[in-house]
């Protein structure tokens, strides 16, 4: 893109609901590790938010390795949600991130709603936290993830336990792997969510052919990438045609080109996450990116193109 | 451009055996010096297939005034390193570099033995460099097994900085015939337990033999592990290795930034 020289650079702060960003463009949970992973590519200040990988209750193993398989445009994980556990983020994660200028969200795990509540619980009350996101679709995980994810009755009430647990604004990630993502997005918009963030990954398979065996030890893992970002966006606009509450677009955004196409569908905000690992100043790409993008084309407010789809 | 991530450009793009070939590529003065067993994380293609970059092994370093020079040993197996061997002098590539941990050349004992199988000389012909500048006064000895003689590589430069090189085949091409983990073994009796220092790299079947060879010794082995990786800085999780943690208990490491070099007597094979 051609870069014109305007004397302001574009708006770029969005709200979302109760949460505010300095700019649409946040990471990815389990994309972009604690933050510290990346800090020494990119200032994280310079980050709508960063998402931390999924917490649980307990440290968690993980899933037993290989964990990933590269695909056509896009790659398998079957991490199986390895984490510290809340406490130890709170304890040794999250005074790193405080000292950045970012919104930290905390996406948030449980086996059971007992264990949603009382993650969310803690991360309330621990400084430097500004939302929580609800993962309710993991695909690779035996309890809990995607299984709380793809009924809506069940949904809303993991989206309703955390609501009562939390004065912080609340994300509900959801997944793909469902037949109705808007009648999802539509429970757990009246359970109370603030905000609906979509999609995770899609699952898939990949099979080695010299022993005819599964690539991942888990056989079925999530599917991201730019493979999977045409599905993202179909998504996206079937929820936003049913909910209220901002969205954030997730799913295959490798280039601010990408990133704007979920914005002018309605999306507030857009997450970042496989781009990140073959290039880990991905986002700060597409935000300048988007800047030359409104710049010229006029703009001066990123707001002034979001939600402005004709279809 | 942020910390570790380099442009580089292609000097030397080899085939010096069947599959086998040395990449050399030109980057800023800044790339830091690495560490015996650091890696490289390399885009082959600005396409989204191979989607991911390719971790390699640092084979050698070398800085003047005006540039670094990163040489890579590999072998074209995979789609990404089949496209990597395609590419021509003068071609452009990102790198992300140098990563992970290398192997310690601090604590090193009287004896030095490398076990290196196939490729897995890569990391280990630096780690020969440095080591034979640190610690000059040590005995070394190379054990290196090859499939076949048509496979073999590195030798000559290996040979310039030790004398005590032990070849081995498993068709018997060249050097003995057998794994090279059964020809260390008949001689394991010659090195002092407490006072040899071990390190190797190679298949993951290789490996697994050594740690069986070394199980109930005190010896201490330093492996350099392999694994598919997706980002290379320890974000994704993607390359972990079940290991036994302090207490004994299972967990998983990273490869890229826990790893990829780990105590042999650490990892927990299936």
């Amino acid at each position: 893109m051609k870069t014109m020289k305007t004397k302001t650079s574009p708006k770029m702060a969005v709200n979302l609901g109760p949460l505010k960003l300095n700019n649409p463009v946040m990471t990815a949970s389990g994309t972009f590790g604690y933050g510290e992973e990346y800090a020494g590519y990119l200032d994280l200040s310079r980050l709508g938010a960063v998402v931390v990988k999924g917490l649980s209750l307990k440290p968690r193993l993980g899933n037993p390795p290989p964990r990933i398989m590269e695909t056509s445009g896009g790659m398998l994980n079957s991490i199986g949600l390895q984490n510290i556990g809340v406490d130890a983020f709170i304890e040794e994660k999250l005074p790193f991130l405080r000292k950045y200028n970012t919104a930290v969200v905390a996406n948030i795990y449980g086996e059971t709603y007992d264990e949603f509540k009382q993650v969310a619980k803690k991360l309330s009350s621990a400084k430097g936290v500004h939302a929580l996101e609800v993962n309710i679709s993991c695909p690779n995980v035996k309890k809990g993830g995607v299984s709380f994810g793809a009924d809506p009755k069940v949904a809303a009430i993991v989206t309703r336990t955390v609501k009562d647990e939390t004065g912080l604004p609340v994300i509900v990630k959801l997944t793909p792997n469902v037949t109705d993502v808007a009648a999802v997005a539509v429970a757990v918009e009246k359970a109370g969510a603030d905000i609906i963030s979509l999609i995770n990954t899609l699952t898939g398979m990949s099979v080695d052919l010299k022993t005819r065996r599964p690539h991942l030890k888990n056989i079925t893992g999530g599917l991201s990438g730019p493979a999977i970002k045409p599905v993202a966006l179909r998504m996206v606009w079937q929820v936003l045609q049913k909910v209220s509450i901002p969205v954030i677009g997730i799913g295959g955004i490798m280039t601010a080109e990408d990133a704007l196409e979920f914005l002018i569908l309605g999306a507030k905000a857009v997450q970042i996450g496989t781009a990140n690992f073959i290039n880990p100043c991905a986002t700060l790409d597409i935000i300048e990116g988007i800047k030359i993008y409104l710049a010229d084309n006029g703009i001066k407010d990123i707001n002034e193109i979001i939600g402005t789809f004709r279809p | 451009m942020a910390a570790n991530i380099y442009i580089g450009e292609i000097l030397e793009n080899v085939e010096i055996q069947e599959d086998c070939f040395l990449m050399k590529i030109k980057t800023a003065p800044s790339f830091q010096n690495p560490l015996p067993g650091q890696f490289i994380m390399i885009r082959i293609s600005g396409l989204n297939d191979p989607f991911l970059s390719r971790p390699i092994s640092i084979y050698a370093f070398s800085r003047n005034e005006d540039y670094s020079t990163i040489e890579l040993l590999y072998r074209a197996v995979g789609k990404g390193t089949q496209i990597m061997a395609g590419l021509i002098e003068g071609s452009m590539v990102e790198i992300n570099g140098p990563l992970g941990n290398g192997f310690d050349t601090k604590s090193v004992k009287e004896n030095i033995v490398i076990i290196s199988g196939g490729i897995g000389i890569a990391p280990l012909s630096m780690l020969t460099e440095t080591l034979q500048k640190t610690h000059p006064a040590s005995n070394m000895i190379i054990y290196k097994g090859f499939q076949s003689a048509s496979a073999v590589v590195g030798l000559k430069k290996l040979q310039k900085l030790c004398r005590n090189i032990s070849v081995c085949t498993d068709d018997g091409t060249m050097g003995e015939k057998g794994f090279v983990t059964g020809i260390f073994q008949k001689d394991m009796k010659k090195f002092p337990q407490d006072n040899t220092s071990i390190y190797a790299c190679g298949p993951r079947p290789m490996l697994r033999s050594l740690a069986n060879i070394l199980n109930r010794t005190k010896f201490c082995c330093q492996v350099s592990l392999e694994e598919r990786m997706a980002c290379g800085v320890g974000a994704c999780m993607g390359c972990a290795v079940a290991v036994k943690d302090k207490n004994g208990a299972l967990a998983h490491r990273r490869v890229c930034a826990d790893g990829p070099v780990f105590n042999l007597q650490d990892i927990i094979w299936e």
